[in-house]
């Protein structure tokens, strides 16, 4: 699909009317929260959302829910195996008749970069073995964020979490949980940030048209995990963008395509400066770490570059 | 036995004003008890958390509901039925306000049988990032002067033992916070008493039990209906506010619509209208509109200017 062929050309084609309703118990400022309501503003209100522990959990706490489609609580492990589940019994009723095809529902995955980088990946790969007609939605905020932000396999390398408290951080590396997805070969694939609405709604709007399983990958600031006032999510999400920490890319018929190169990156120091989990790379003795970082990002967006020149 | 309870929102360090009363008690000889309840478990939502001492193993268990010292780190949630702060209060219960206005002020609009003390040391902290976060310091540092039995070297031991993991800025500006209250609330030290056992022999069944009147579709929602998540008003959890300049405002609604994560922004007719219901306050929509025309009013001053 090009971005002619697409109902989102310019901002104001962006839904003013949102699907998913106020009233949900996320903390003020939610990165997270920000970015799936713009992925449900475009999926619209025929889904079914199985949701692996996490964050978001909270949308639907008993009696209330802020969805119009049903919703189905699974535990961290297993959200894709409830929505084989759910896609099976649709298709039943679809087959049986005892359901309209106009009635058919998304089924939706949801869940967060704890379960979908790590508890969760062994009944994700099934899913795909399987080749489910589903769409997977990992709000990535780097971090166990539910219990209080301990690392997980998403946190970056450098990072202060709760059980990374050294004055090194993080001693791992964030996992490329694009390339494990590339790997096993999915319909759809694509990184999105609530930050560039234009640019999600875009692949949402494809992951919703293509069948098979689809993943989407969503940057979530954490104002409570990641040490920041909850009125920088936004500009916070812009500059992981703009500094390239965060590539906006989509996988699709075998190929990745960057959609936004950012021109004239900024310094990865402008992304980090603002949040408190950082604040420890700027003490004297760790300025090596910063200096890897902006390392690693100048090599991704080389080889960006490269693979573009050469048409691979 | 002592019974403190501290009420605040999420993020304004009432855990942490429990364990370093608690962790103070314990220097001075006493056994403790401390432990928050998180309710939502969110920034700006009300939690508490409740310290029990005495010089005696202490049987006693569950929310405290009788206590003897309440403090507020939050004038704010005193209205709100959810924080519960009235709760168990009695004549010798003493209460406490992190507050710009005065204990006489408070004991009248609340008829509070026993004892209203207020201090105001909000200062910048309530419009400073992560400044509200200082406010259990606050508390922590009245509640040791009130008890009368802990001193100030042992409450500022108490702090260092419990930010153990923090950064020596903050450890200071927490220490500079309880310090002051300490200090205010010496005059009044010991006013606070230790309260009598609780004898289970002695338990009357209350005549009544008080039920909070709900709306009906708040009390009993349609477990199957769409969206009913509204009928939860977490406007409660803000402190301040945006307001959108309806002169300024270009009526390019996409932006700060598309970035409410809350879905709190609604357009009507090509304009934004803020659902003051909803919103938590986290003021995305003022840092991101490009014609400058929202702006932050705190909750209280417009309250007060009425």
């Amino acid at each position: 699909m090009k971005i002619t062929d697409s109902a989102f050309k310019k901002p104001k084609d962006l839904p003013g009317l949102h699907i998913l309703s106020a009233g949900t118990s996320i903390c003020a400022g939610c990165g997270g929260l920000q970015a799936i309501h713009e992925i449900l503003d475009i999926l619209g209100p025929k889904t079914v959302t199985v949701n692996a522990a996490g964050c978001m959990s909270l949308l639907s706490v008993y009696p209330f829910t802020p969805f119009s489609g049903s919703w189905l609580y699974t535990a961290m492990a297993s959200a894709p195996a409830g929505a084989q589940g759910v896609r099976d019994a649709l298709d039943r009723l679809l087959a049986t008749k005892k359901i309209a095809a106009d009635e058919d529902m998304q089924v939706v995955v949801l869940s967060g970069d704890g379960s979908a980088t790590g508890i969760g990946l062994s009944a994700t790969s099934g899913a795909i073995d399987r080749r489910l007609d589903f769409i997977y939605i990992c709000y990535d905020n780097e971090g166990y964020g539910n219990t209080g932000q301990q690392s997980s396999g998403g946190t970056p390398h450098g990072a202060r979490t709760t059980t990374s408290r050294g004055e090194q951080g993080y001693c791992g590396h964030k996992k490329d949980l694009f390339s494990i997805w590339k790997a096993n070969h999915p319909a759809y694939l694509a990184t999105v940030s609530g930050a560039e609405p234009l640019d999600l709604a875009r692949k949402i709007e494809k992951a919703r048209a293509i069948k098979g399983p689809s993943l989407i990958i969503a940057f979530s600031p954490c104002p409570t995990g990641w040490h920041f006032p909850p009125q920088e999510s936004i500009e916070i999400g812009r500059l992981a963008v703009r500094t390239g920490v965060w590539p906006l890319k989509e996988y699709e018929d075998g190929k990745v395509v960057h959609t936004k190169i950012p021109a004239g990156r900024l310094p990865v120091t402008e992304y980090l400066q603002k949040q408190g989990r950082f604040a420890h790379l700027f003490h004297p003795g760790n300025a090596y770490l910063i200096k890897e970082m902006q390392a690693d990002v100048d090599a991704y967006w080389d080889c960006v570059e490269k693979s573009a020149a050469t048409g691979r | 036995m002592y019974r403190i309870r501290f009420h605040g929102r999420g993020g304004q360090g009432m855990k942490m004003a429990s364990h370093i009363l608690g962790t103070a008690f314990f220097l001075a000889g006493f056994e403790v008890q401390d432990a928050p309840r998180f309710g939502a478990e969110r920034r700006g939502a009300p939690i508490f958390a409740y310290v029990r001492a005495q010089k005696a193993p202490i049987k006693e268990r569950g929310i405290i509901s009788h206590p003897g010292l309440v403090l507020v780190a939050d004038e704010s949630l005193v209205p709100l039925p959810a924080a519960g702060i009235l709760h168990g209060v009695e004549e010798t219960t003493v209460l406490f306000l992190n507050s710009r206005e005065g204990g006489a002020v408070w004991k009248a609009r609340l008829n509070f049988p026993g004892t209203v003390l207020a201090l105001d040391l909000i200062g910048n902290d309530l419009n400073q990032p992560g400044g509200q976060r200082f406010f259990g310091a606050i508390c922590a540092g009245a509640a040791a002067a009130l008890t009368g039995v802990i001193p100030e070297d042992v409450l500022m031991q108490a702090i260092e033992d419990e930010l153990i993991h923090v950064e020596a800025i903050v450890v200071q500006e927490n220490k500079t916070r309880a310090r002051a209250a300490f200090l205010a609330m010496q005059d009044k030290a010991g006013i606070v008493e230790e309260g009598s056992g609780v004898k289970v022999d002695g338990y009357r069944r209350p005549a009544w039990i008080d039920v909070p009147l709900d709306d009906a579709g708040l009390a009993a929602p349609a477990i199957h209906g769409r969206r009913t998540s509204e009928l939860m008003k977490t406007g409660a959890w803000r402190l301040r506010k945006p307001v959108i300049d309806t002169c300024r405002c270009k009526g390019c609604w996409w932006v700060c619509s598309t970035f409410c994560p809350d879905s709190a922004i609604v357009v009507e007719s090509g304009r934004p209208r803020i659902d003051y219901d909803h919103c938590k306050g986290c003021m995305i929509c003022m840092v991101q509109c490009s014609s400058h025309a929202i702006s932050l009013v705190n909750e209280k001053e417009e309250v007060s200017g009425e």
